[in-house]
């Protein structure tokens, strides 16, 4: 036909047979029942189809000339508009489709089994059909009718449920619409749906569900419920801010958690248990994240801000931690693996990181370990040396030099006292045994300068060491620092028995005065040995006062000594031990007058590292005004602590008075570099 | 200028042309240098604001012979004394400093003999009634912005001990007093208590000039104190101790 010019003919032929044709099916569509209606829809659709491929063939000429020529409709394109028009959009059939596919849905939410190969007909050919079919004559109700179903459920659940159980249920609900996606809907529908859900189940609730009592997140992190606490993570990860809430309301728990133990008296007696305290709280902190939250980076750093702000608010924080390695270093350590050693340094160091005082950590540190290495009482030397290391790394150079410098003259004086034996030991004979070691001023914290009279006894072997050293270095100054060492003293009680006792130098001066009279005041003690009252009283205590360790007596009897007091040999002393070791105390944590002390010192050394960096700044911008000075010498600074901008404008003050700066003259904010 | 040779009407044009001076001036500064451009040029410049008149050098050693102390080369304090007094003008009276200034004197108490003969030249002094007749211009100076500050500045040095950096206290304390009754300052009382009961030290020389800054353009109610604004940290002690004295109350000064 199309060959003699009729194309026009065959053409409109074809879409009246077909249109009419379709009528009639529809019709039939329409008086199925219920459950059959789509049944007979799926079949007549299947059987359309294959008869539009036949008609496709059949009609295939005029499709390839006649059709493109006169820009109508492809048959087969033709054919599904046709069904689209007469039957998917004819009045009856359109919504009753939509109302049963929506029902089915429904019907499956509730538990309900569905056919679902015939709903994945259905979705097929309205997509068949044309994207703009399937989104309007489905899609659309489908969010619409979806979103109605979970915004009751949810609210349902909210009533009804702890926060643990409310999101297993949201998230069976979600991987349910995941499934059902796959299974008879397009692809696309998908972020849809899942949209749907996140919006009505989570984004709503999602305040409500953090804070709820008893199981909301702050529960769940203390009682350490790692799959909840992950659940909620993946829920909350698929809204905006869902994440933020989680992290802004853990941050705030951590903050306040922190800052209690931080400001808790009872909690700071012990320094050693309280940075103990920190560490665990650090580790539990970290499991949740790396179990719970897939290792967020934003978590891990707000985790640290964290720390970082309620680990400053105690300004004894750098002291206690420095406390902590002590006794670590000292016991703690005892056993230990090498591994094992390194994980909690490791941990130390990190706790060392959030401090803002750093320089005040030094301080601490640097008294401590003198104490460790002048007493012999570290455990392990390696686990010194990789702390120092670590440090450095953390800080610089100068951060360590002077660590490592005491070291250095540990191992020198060891050298020394070996050539000291070497040369003289015929000399010494019966007489006491020294081992002496020699530090460098510099290295080691300042001392303060102590009097104290070294007993007879002893001042020979003192001075024939101190020819031997300057013999052998010229030019250097040597002084005795009676407020450290230990002696070891071999006495005698009154039915005989023998101890070794060891002491602290105060106390062997102490002592050697009762081999030459059995009373002494406390006047006459002061008197003869020349040592520092508060000293003195603290010797004195340790000698008369402590139970296992009285070797001396004291009248009247009391905890505390006053100047009235009188001392006696205990004859009657006894030990289960030869060896009894009455010395020095490991290192306490500093008394309140100490810890003022310390602050002081501190704030007198941080003056000069100021005005250095002003000075630097100054020096390279040669101009700059005020505000930015003290931010650049804050950023400057702040690896070792945090300047105080009063103290940078009175440095500044102070450089000026010397003529290193100068005001502008125009514009009095701005200072200039005097070369 | 009808009365002049050709030559010198020039050289009058010439140098009212440069220096702007009016003819009666330029006259002057010629007729004392001899009818040297340069030398007039020198003469007029070396002058400060329009002095009339130049100084007889003589007259001036007279006159510093009067003060001088008998055995050293200066003018010491009973000199000084004696000027005040031939001066009708208190020890004490702030045109001293003006004074004092004119001459760049070094350190109060004493003047030298250069110091004192750069001084009355600057003013066209060389007689004791021409003193006197410029007392009032010389009061009138403080009234100037910019010589006030000049003054004020100065001051410091010239009342400092010699070798010292800073400035006594009590010493300060009384300069300020002198100088802020010329300039009126209302905090000036505060200023000086709060010295005296939380600082006790001496003043330095950036306190002492930002503290005229200060005075100048904060008022009194502190309204548009800049917290940030670089003052000196005594400056910024000063304002936390107005605040907690009620003395500033809501912008309000008592």
């Amino acid at each position: 036909m199309v060959l003699h010019k009729f194309g026009e003919k065959l053409y409109s032929g074809l879409v009246t047979t077909m249109t009419s044709h379709l009528k009639e099916i529809s019709n039939s569509i329409e008086a199925a029942q219920g459950g059959l209606f789509l049944d007979e829809l799926n079949r007549k659709w299947a059987e359309h189809n294959k008869a539009l491929q036949m008609i496709r063939d059949i009609l295939m000429y005029m499709d390839r000339t006649f059709i493109p020529n006169t820009h109508k409709t492809p048959v087969h394109e033709l054919g599904l508009n046709l069904w689209r028009d007469v039957i998917i959009h004819s009045h009856a059939i359109q919504s009753r489709l939509q109302a049963i596919l929506l029902e089915n849905v429904r019907r499956e939410r509730s538990g309900e089994v569905i056919d679902r190969g015939l709903m994945r007909s259905i979705t097929k050919m309205l997509m068949d059909l044309g994207p703009s079919v399937y989104q309007d004559d489905f899609e659309k109700h489908f969010l619409e009718v979806s979103a109605d179903f979970y915004r009751l459920e949810s609210q349902e659940f909210i009533e009804s449920c702890d926060c643990g159980e409310y999101l297993k249920k949201a998230e069976r609900r979600l991987n349910e619409e995941i499934e059902r996606v796959s299974h008879y809907l397009d692809t696309r529908s998908e972020v849809k749906i899942t949209n749907v859900v996140e919006t009505e189940m989570i984004e709503s609730h999602m305040h409500r569900l953090v804070q709820m009592e008893n199981s909301g997140l702050i529960n769940m992190i203390v009682d350490e419920k790692y799959e909840d606490l992950g659940r909620m993570y993946c829920l909350f990860r698929r809204v905006s801010n869902g994440l933020v809430l989680i992290r802004d309301v853990m941050t705030s728990y951590i903050r306040d958690t922190g800052k209690q133990l931080l400001t808790d008296p009872e909690r700071l007696k012990d320094p050693v248990d309280f940075v103990q305290h920190l560490l665990d709280l650090k580790d539990k902190y970290d499991k949740i994240i790396t179990s719970a939250f897939r290792n967020d980076k934003t978590f891990q750093n707000a985790l640290n801000s964290s720390f970082e702000y309620f680990i400053n608010l105690n300004s004894r924080s750098p002291e206690f931690i420095s406390l902590f390695v002590d006794d670590k270093l000292r016991k703690g350590l005892r056993g230990v693996t090498e591994e094992d050693v390194e994980l909690l340094l490791d941990k130390v160091m990190m706790l060392f990181r959030y401090l803002q005082e750093k320089d005040v950590f030094e301080k601490y540190y640097k008294q401590h370990l003198a104490k460790r290495l002048l007493s012999g009482k570290s455990v392990s030397d390696d686990a010194e040396r990789s702390l120092i290391v670590k440090l450095k790394t953390e800080c610089g150079y100068q951060f360590t030099s002077k660590l490592e410098g005491m070291f250095t003259d540990m191992k020198t004086s060891q050298d020394t006292m070996q050539g000291f034996h070497a040369s003289h030991g015929s000399d010494i004979g019966d007489g006491p045994m020294l081992s002496v070691q020699v530090l460098t001023t510099g290295s080691w914290p300042t001392q303060p300068i102590t009097t104290c009279k070294l007993p007879a006894e002893i001042l020979g072997i003192c001075e024939k060491f101190r020819n031997y050293y300057l013999g052998t270095h010229t030019g250097r100054r040597l002084s005795w620092q009676t407020n450290m060492g230990t002696a070891d003293l071999k006495a005698t009680f009154g039915k005989g028995q023998k101890h070794e006792l060891n002491v602290s130098t105060y106390q062997m001066c102490v002592l050697m005065l009762f081999n030459d009279a059995d009373r002494l005041s406390y006047k006459e003690i002061e008197q003869v040995t020349e040592i520092p009252t508060f000293d003195l009283k603290r010797c004195l205590q340790s000698l008369a006062c402590v139970k296992g360790k009285n070797v001396l007596r004291k009248e009247p009897m009391s905890k505390d000594i006053v100047d009235t007091d009188t001392f006696l040999f205990n004859d009657k002393y006894t030990s289960k031990f030869f060896k009894v070791k009455i010395g020095t105390v490991a290192a306490q944590r500093e008394s309140e007058p100490e810890n003022q002390e310390t602050r002081q010192r501190v704030e007198e050394d941080r003056k000069p590292q100021i005005e250095a960096a002003i000075v630097r700044i100054m020096k390279a911008r040669r101009v700059l005004d005020h505000n930015n000075i003290v931010a650049e010498v804050t950023k400057q600074l702040q690896s070792r602590f945090l300047p105080n901008p009063v103290v940078i404008k009175k440095r500044i003050e102070s450089l000026i008075e010397r003529e290193f700066l100068e005001r502008d003259k125009g514009d009095r904010k701005l200072y200039r570099y005097l070369a | 200028m009808h009365k002049l040779g050709r030559g010198h009407r020039d050289k009058v044009q010439q140098f009212m042309t440069i220096t702007g001076a009016s003819e009666k001036l330029a006259l002057q500064a010629l007729k004392a240098s001899d009818w040297h451009l340069e030398g007039a040029f020198d003469f007029f410049y070396g002058q400060q604001s329009h002095i009339k008149s130049y100084t007889n050098t003589t007259h001036l050693e007279e006159l510093y012979k009067r003060y001088k102390d008998p055995y050293t080369d200066m003018i010491l304090a009973d000199g000084i004394t004696l000027l005040c007094n031939d001066l009708q003008v208190d020890p004490q009276d702030i045109v001293m400093l003006v004074v004092s200034w004119h001459m760049k004197a070094s350190t109060m108490c004493e003047y030298s003999k250069e110091e004192f003969f750069t001084g009355l030249q600057a003013l066209g002094i060389d007689s004791l009634e021409k003193f006197r007749e410029r007392i009032p211009f010389m009061r009138s100076e403080l009234k100037d912005e910019q010589k006030f500050r000049e003054i004020y500045n100065f001051a410091f040095g010239w009342a400092k001990e010699k070798g010292q950096k800073s400035l006594a206290l009590d010493t300060a304390i009384g300069m300020w007093q002198l100088l802020f009754a010329e300039k009126q300052w209302p905090l000036v009382d505060h200023w000086c208590q709060f010295l005296q009961a939380r600082h006790n030290k001496a003043i330095s020389r950036d306190t002492w000039s930002q503290l005229l800054e200060f005075a100048r353009t904060v008022d009194p109610a502190l309204l548009n104190y800049d917290a940030e604004g670089a003052w000196p940290y005594l400056i910024d002690e000063f304002v936390e101790y107005l605040n907690e004295n009620g003395i500033i109350q809501n912008g309000q000064f008592k």
